[in-house]
């Protein structure tokens, strides 16, 4: 849920993917930036939040691991109600975890729609040798789908930082494009709002700005 | 509002999945008028909109039927509404309730109304005390707040209450919401609130949220036009089924017999147990997430690192499941629907209540598939064929006494592999120890091996050699003056001739502690000496002797070769002269006590050689000294010492640098003191040999 309070956006990302991907390596990776689990300080690595400062707007995204053993796909929904944004990680060196993968594109399309900011992440790059996924097979699906494929690999911390911060800046073109198509439905709601939160609110220039960018 | 609607019909989406398959068709999902839009089981498979319309439709249906039947529809409304009372004193008696026996025939929808207004007027002793706080919390914020604050509970409470019976339980949910959010921009934007800082406006917001559903929570909770009540029985009869599952069927680690994962586990399931005795939406969130909380310290005492999802989820069923909380389905559904969005929707606590739901919808989906064993074997457990007995099921069904009896045997355990693993380390102890004592013998007789001891003779340090040679040309001066004295001697003849038995006495006593220096000057004086001598005591003879002796008392060493001296000379072999120090005369005082140490120090070879008798005594040493072990060092001296004997160069060690700066120290006594200190490390040595 994209909530907007004092010209924060909160943002919901979703990790998901097979077991043994490196769903939580990535994300510890992210917010702690450690690898060896013996290292990382947080006590629980399923729910992180990160705070993020892009083009000035403060942007605070919480990030939901998920469980990836296939007794718990069902489940699947559950978790990604609301999201902005998915992560959908597999494994290089497992052909499995990017066909399941394309099950859960097809379950986010059909359900969230275009609403939701994908991004395919190909992880473990760190051993390539093992690589049983080719690089243009994953490209050309993800370009297909309308996600975003990345390369990484947590334990040399490549491609990680980049990955978020992609999807960061796509779901907050998502969330503008959104608010300028329903600012005029909702402009007294909005007008109202606008009053007190006056002094922070950087937000209602930005979707102009926004759309002149994309036209 | 389309967009909120589709977001509501996935937020009930959770429950949809009922079906034990482990996918989602997109056929489960839509919306069984075909609308295109997704539909939920709980709103029997229409979408939000369709539902609405379905249950306008059926409700006029209803009221065109019989009055009678629209009674008997009112009534058993109102018999679940009663039971809801009972139910929280006594559990069991839920399905006696719903026997028609305890449905009432009256027409009670007349008797029921004012009941109700009468409960809401009443003093409600949880929304009294919520007052107390408010105004204690934010009186201060002035009587401006506290008015509008009651104004908007007031009027968000009639609202409902008026719509109540009208509306189905998601349509006043809706309406909550949107009274949250009109209340939210009220904070936000009037005039009233506008000196309240920011902070303290979120908790009037959660006040306001906790305020009413307080005071609606009777009619809001499990209310009696919904299911819920018999959901909570269907899982509560669920979870009791599946009261066989272990930590083991959800590989999940979690280890049963540690006292401390257990006390974990069980502060989680009280907390998970607590939800339900709070009232306010926010508050059994809060036990949710202390819940799960718990659950996160159990995985890391079990596993340790960062807990993911991957251990969290299948932990958080075992606690459910052991747990099974009251009325669990009920709690779960009066969150989702009254509880703020904003709050639901995101931070941790949004995220363990997902993780609840999830727990949730997989107790009720769960399959043989799900827990990885035979579907003959799920059935069996399931139907009661086989009972499992774990750990748990001690700990928590049987006595207190098998609990103890439990922890007890996982402590005499622990016990157990302390003392063996006591007993290993004395064992490797004792093993090392005879190591070491072996390798230290090893080592002994390796170096004993490299290094044998030989008991050489003791050394002549250089400096009494010097000193001796000095001592010559002093001596010689002196004998030549005895010689001059003899007179005087003569003249003291006799008094010589008496001292002689005291003098020799006197001498074999004072030999012993500094036998090798005198030996060694003996010798070295009696062949300086000797060919001055010779002639001296040949002719000279008695007196020479007398002379001699008396000399003794002025000096020693004169003293000492002169008589040795004359001894050599009284049984005179020019051989006897070229070792004179070899064969000293075993009747002599002086001879019989060098003997003792003397004789077998000798090395043998050196003897035959004809050597002059001026190098004979250096050589003698220095044979000695290449021998022993410490002055094995003293090679480059060779050239300091221009030696005649050239088959002797190969042994000759020769006096080191150090060994002629020795010499060089005037102070004799130190010189005795390092012949003594040789001496006794020799003597230490040879000891240990022994």
């Amino acid at each position: 849920m994209a909530n907007n309070s004092g010209g924060i956006h909160n943002f919901k990302v979703v990790l998901l993917g097979e077991g043994c991907v490196g769903k939580t390596s990535l994300v510890l990776r992210y917010v702690e930036d450690k690898f060896n689990s013996n290292h990382v300080t947080t006590v629980q690595a399923s729910f992180l939040n990160k705070k993020l400062n892009i083009e000035g707007k403060r942007i605070n995204l919480a990030i939901w691991d998920t469980a990836g053993q296939e007794k718990f796909h069902a489940l699947g929904p559950i978790y990604y109600r609301s999201s902005n944004g998915a992560v959908l990680v597999y494994d290089i060196t497992d052909e499995d975890s990017f066909q399941k993968v394309k099950s859960w594109v097809k379950e986010l399309r059909k359900i969230l729609g275009a609403d939701i900011c994908l991004v395919i992440a190909g992880n473990k790059t760190d051993l390539e040798k093992n690589r049983h996924v080719s690089l243009e097979e994953a490209e050309t699906y993800s370009s297909k789908v309308g996600a975003i494929h990345f390369q990484t690999s947590a334990k040399l911390n490549k491609g990680v930082e980049e990955m978020f911060l992609t999807l960061t800046q796509k779901m907050l073109e998502t969330v503008q494009e959104k608010e300028a198509q329903n600012a005029p439905l909702s402009r007294q709601n909005s007008q109202r709002r606008n009053v007190v939160v006056v002094d922070d609110d950087q937000v209602p220039p930005a979707p102009t700005k926004q759309c002149c960018g994309n036209s | 509002m389309p967009i909120f609607a589709l977001q509501r019909s996935y937020k009930y989406m959770m429950y949809a999945t009922k079906q034990p398959s482990l996918r989602i068709n997109q056929a489960d999902l839509k919306c069984k008028n075909g609308c295109g839009y997704y539909g939920n089981a709980d709103w029997d498979g229409y979408c939000s909109k369709c539902y609405r319309n379905h249950m306008d439709q059926e409700r006029q249906r209803k009221a065109r039927q019989t009055h009678s039947d629209q009674a008997k529809h009112q009534v058993s409304g109102f018999s679940k509404f009663e039971e809801k009372k009972r139910q929280q004193t006594d559990k069991k008696n839920k399905y006696l309730k719903s026997l028609p026996v305890f449905r009432k025939t009256s027409n009670v929808k007349d008797s029921g109304r004012p009941e109700r207004h009468l409960d809401l007027r009443q003093a409600n002793p949880d929304a009294d005390k919520l007052m107390a706080e408010f105004i204690s919390l934010y009186g201060i914020w002035g009587e401006m707040v506290r008015k509008d604050f009651f104004k908007c509970v007031q009027s968000f409470t009639t609202k409902i209450y008026s719509e109540l019976d009208n509306k189905p339980i998601e349509d006043i949910a809706e309406m909550a919401q949107k009274y949250y959010n009109l209340y939210n921009n009220r904070v936000n934007s009037t005039q009233t609130y506008q000196e309240v800082t920011t902070e303290v406006r979120e908790e009037l917001l959660d006040f306001f949220e906790k305020y009413v559903m307080v005071s609606l929570y009777s009619w809001l909770f499990c209310p009696p036009s919904t299911n819920d009540e018999e959901k909570d029985l269907i899982i509560q009869e669920r979870i009791r089924k599946l009261s066989w599952v272990n930590a083991h069927h959800l590989d999940c680690c979690i280890s049963e017999t540690s006292i401390e994962v257990r006390d974990l586990v069980y502060t989680a399931i009280t907390d998970l147990l607590g939800m339900d005795s709070m009232k306010a939406p926010q508050e059994k969130l809060s036990c949710v997430v202390r819940c799960c909380r718990s659950v996160v310290e159990v995985l890391q005492h079990c596993q340790g690192g960062p807990v993911s999802a991957d251990e969290f989820l299948p932990a958080l069923i075992f606690i459910v499941l052991k747990a099974n909380p009251a009325r669990l389905k009920s709690n779960i559904l009066y969150v989702t629907r009254f509880c703020n969005d904003t709050r639901l929707m995101q931070g941790e606590a949004g995220y363990y209540f997902t993780n609840l739901c999830c727990a949730v919808s997989f107790i009720e989906n769960l399959t043989a598939e799900s827990l990885n064993m035979p579907q003959q074997e799920f059935e069996a457990y399931m139907s009661g064929e086989i009972t499992s007995v774990s750990a748990w099921e001690s700990a928590l069904v049987a006595c207190e006494g098998m609990h103890q009896l439990c922890e007890h045997l996982a402590l005499l355990k622990g016990l157990s592999d302390r003392t063996n693993s006591v007993q290993e380390n004395t064992k490797t102890l004792t093993e090392d120890i005879l190591k070491l004592k072996e390798e230290i013998t090893e080592k002994v007789t390796a170096v004993l091996e490299r290094t044998p001891l030989i008991i050489k003779p003791r050394k002549t340090p250089e400096d009494l050699k010097i000193e001796a040679s000095t001592q010559v040309a002093a001596i010689k001066i002196e004998v030549d003056e005895s010689q001059t004295q003899n007179n005087f001697y003569l003249q003291n003849l006799q008094i010589g001739q008496n001292n002689l038995d005291e003098t020799k006495t006197k001498l074999q006593l004072d030999i012993t502690p500094c036998i090798s220096e005198d030996k060694v000057k003996a010798s070295q004086s009696i062949e300086f000496l000797s060919p001055a001598f010779d002639a001296q005591s040949l002719d000279g003879l008695t007196p020479d002797d007398q002379n001699s002796l008396s000399l003794s008392k002025i000096n020693y060493d004169i003293d000492f070769s002169d008589l040795s001296g004359e001894n050599s000379v009284a049984e005179l072999t020019p051989e006897k002269r070229k070792s004179p120090s070899y064969t000293p005369d075993p009747f002599s005082p002086i001879g019989s006590s060098c003997t003792i140490t003397q004789v077998p120090l000798v090395p043998s070879q050196v003897e035959p050689k004809p050597k002059d008798d001026f190098v004979l005594p250096f050589l003698e040493d220095n044979a000695k000294k290449e021998e022993t072990l410490i002055d094995k060092k003293e090679d480059n001296a060779i050239t300091n010492l221009p030696s005649p004997i050239k088959p002797m160069t190969s042994q000759y060690s020769g006096f080191s640098k150090q060994g002629w700066q020795i010499p060089s120290i005037p102070c004799i006594t130190g010189d005795f003191v390092s012949t003594n200190a040789s001496q006794s490390s020799s003597q230490q040595s040879s000891s240990q040999d022994n």
